[in-house]
């Protein structure tokens, strides 16, 4: 047993509240009627909030996007999480309204607003992964996980901004723009997935779809205080998902709930022949453990097993970061869970291990830009220099940088040094949290070894850049699943920073872990992290 | 391992406070180490060899990346320092551990190999920079010799 802990701070009994900020919400909801906030207990989750507003008639989807638009416009100035507004959202929810009002069947996602990472296939609408070197480019099919949203009624609302070909943690490298953290418009919303995490928490849109290579969903969610989900390697179809290191991607969800991020997992995953690397595991219905907190027992999480990694708490973490990671620890205690203190010995290693695996396939992603097929060319008088020149003006600093990192680490003489060495660490990786899992049913961890820093606090430092991914790339070695969501505040801010806490589930069991994350959410006094700094839609 | 702790306490630069959220007493096992308010200075051993070390200007251009002279001066110090961080692998006692390419595999998982025709070709032509009939333009290859 992990402690002999105070009583807990909150548990059933407390309605859901929100902080500050909750007028914003209020303000949105003004043109959805069901969403007000002076009623009970808000929704837990938006998805099936908007789906019985728009069955019941007592919104319309074309309402719902023009309140969302609204959003948009009003705060885009200040946070940038877009790169690209579609043209068609309100003929979209036209269709969706006109296809209700005829009595016909709508998808699960009808209404719901969505915002798609920019290195995600839009047919049709840019996707230039941040990066000039596909500056105009607009790809002719949409992701496996794009044509499943919009099969279901999901409107794409924009293309969210993010580290150029998903390299970074902060949107720095972004060739276009910076994107600003809601709770803080001086610091970074975290990376690479940054615009799609800033939009969910502003509110611009309802969910949201990003990627996770080495934390690029997980770390965004903590910095912005909302839930990211990344699933088990295989989970969701990657045709269409630019490629950055082919081991290691995914594409990931974001929602301002675990039941609005769990639901947009559900939508996108399953087999795809189009991608070989796509699991046949049936896809379980997530929505059966979205319960509501009405229905929970005093223990609700009882003889659940927990894993504390131990590792995640030693020097060179934020002492905030670990006081709410040990906090959260204690309220999961408090569920009912058995909450053990496990250590993974080779958990230091997976961050040059990362590092090299993640360089030496992007070394080898990344060179179909070659200014040939598509994006933007630099005319040369011979092939090669067509190459050299397309590539060195359109690719930015940090995408060059590892493309010579990956070239170096798989080249003769070297390869059995860096790449099949950091593929043995790999190995050794997954046995230590196989064993771990084999007695736990979920590990957790913090999700960052801080919160939200400053912009170009770390742009110049590589290394110290590359340090803020020690609690999360380990598990897109091991292929696992993860979820990170909002657990505490600390100081920074206008009014604190958002801490996320990330737990971890064995192989395909995204089950368990939308679970425990639900009804940790649903039980966390204070709960509700909207940021304050945005005003009101007018 | 140690360089990568070092690594972890160097980026911390100040302590933050957490607003209105008390500590709980845990056991004994965990250990709660108060963050230094100065910042850590770096260091590294050196693990990799400096005649082994990068020469940035061919790594370009095996990658066919153009680099500026200055932006080899900027990007070659770091190169180098994190070149040299990945060097502490080599530490790592792996004999007899099998390299995993990816997470496990539930065997081989191949579609039939039968061509599709793609419906929307002229979205594909209309991406190509350079495009006559049915070429792809692109200029002549020149012989080094």
């Amino acid at each position: 047993m992990l402690s002999t802990l105070q009583p807990p701070r909150s548990l059933t009994l407390l309605p859901f509240r929100r902080l500050h900020g909750s007028k914003t919400i209020a303000s949105l909801a003004s043109s959805s009627p069901t969403l007000d906030a002076s009623s009970v207990s808000p929704p837990q989750s938006q998805i099936l909030t908007t789906r019985r507003s728009l069955l019941s008639g007592e919104t319309t989807a074309s309402e719902i996007a023009k309140s969302y638009l609204s959003r948009i416009r009003l705060t885009e100035p200040q946070l940038k999480c877009f790169l690209h507004v579609s043209e068609n959202v309100l003929k979209e929810a036209q269709e969706i309204d006109q296809r209700i009002s005829r009595g016909e069947e709508v998808g699960p996602l009808a209404g719901v607003v969505i915002g798609v990472k920019d290195n995600i296939c839009t047919e049709g609408m840019p996707s230039t992964a941040a990066s000039r070197i596909l500056e105009h480019y607009r790809p002719p099919f949409d992701a496996t996980a794009v044509k499943k949203i919009k099969e279901m009624g999901g409107i794409v609302v924009g293309k969210t901004n993010m580290d150029e070909f998903g390299m970074g943690s902060t949107t720095e490298a972004s060739a276009f723009q910076v994107t600003a953290n809601p709770w803080d418009l001086t610091r970074v919303p975290g990376g690479s997935s940054g615009g799609s995490a800033a939009a969910v928490a502003a509110n611009q849109c309802m969910v949201s779809l990003g990627s996770d290579t080495g934390g690029s969903v997980r770390q965004p969610a903590s910095f912005c205080g909302v839930v990211g989900l990344k699933p088990t390697y295989g989970r969701v179809s990657r045709f269409g998902l630019m490629a950055y290191a082919s081991s290691l991607d995914v594409i990931g969800c974001f929602g301002s709930t675990v039941a609005d991020a769990g639901m947009l997992l559900h939508a996108v995953s399953g087999y795809d022949r189009f991608d070989s690397t796509s699991s046949k595991q049936d896809v379980p219905e997530f929505e059966s453990q979205f319960l509501s907190m009405d229905s929970f027992e005093s223990k609700p999480l009882k003889g659940v097993r927990v894993g504390l990694i131990r590792e995640t708490l030693e020097e060179g973490v934020d002492s905030g970061v670990r006081s709410a990671t040990q906090e959260a620890a204690s309220h999961l205690e408090a569920l009912g869970c058995l909450v053990t203190e496990v250590s993974l010995p080779s958990f230091s290693l997976g961050l040059p291990a990362y590092y090299v695996i993640a360089s030496s396939e992007s070394s080898s992603n990344l060179s179909r830009y070659d200014g040939v097929r598509y994006g933007n060319q630099v005319m040369a008088d011979e092939l090669n220099k067509l190459y050299d020149c397309s590539r060195g003006q359109g690719f930015g600093g940090e995408v060059k940088m590892r493309i010579l990192m990956g070239t170096y680490a798989l080249s003769a003489g070297y390869y059995d040094a860096y790449y099949k060495r950091a593929q043995q660490v790999r190995t050794l990786i997954r046995k230590d949290f196989k064993a771990a899992l084999d007695h736990n049913d979920i590990l957790i961890s913090p999700a960052a070894p801080s919160a939200a820093y400053k912009i170009g606090e770390k742009k110049d430092d590589p290394l110290a850049m590359y340090a803020g991914d020690i609690m999360t790339v380990n598990v897109n070695l091991a292929g696992l699943p993860a979820i990170v969501l909002p657990c505490g505040l600390v100081e920074g801010g206008p009014s604190g920073l958002p801490v996320g806490l990330q737990m971890i589930g064995a192989a395909f069991d995204e089950e368990t872990l939308l679970k425990v994350g639900h009804i940790f959410e649903q039980t966390l006094n204070g709960s509700g992290f909207v940021p304050p700094t945005l005003p009101n839609v007018a | 391992m140690a360089a990568t702790r070092a690594l972890l306490a160097a980026i911390s630069a100040c302590p933050r406070r957490r607003m209105g959220i008390k500590s709980s007493n845990f056991s004994s096992s965990l250990q709660f180490q108060r963050q230094e308010s100065r910042i850590i200075a770096r260091s590294f051993s050196s693990y990799t060899n400096s005649s082994s070390l990068p020469d940035i200007s061919c790594l370009a251009e095996t990658a066919r990346i153009s680099l500026t002279p200055a932006e080899i001066e900027e990007c070659e110090p770091k190169i180098r320092q994190v070149i040299d961080w990945f060097g502490q692998l080599q530490q790592v006692d792996v004999n007899c551990v099998e390299p995993a390419i990816r997470a496990e595999m539930e065997g081989r998982n191949l579609r039939e190999d039968a061509p599709q025709t793609f419906e929307n070709r002229d979205s594909i032509r209309a991406s190509i920079p350079s495009f006559d009939e049915t070429y792809l333009k692109v200029p002549k290859v020149l012989n080094k010799e």
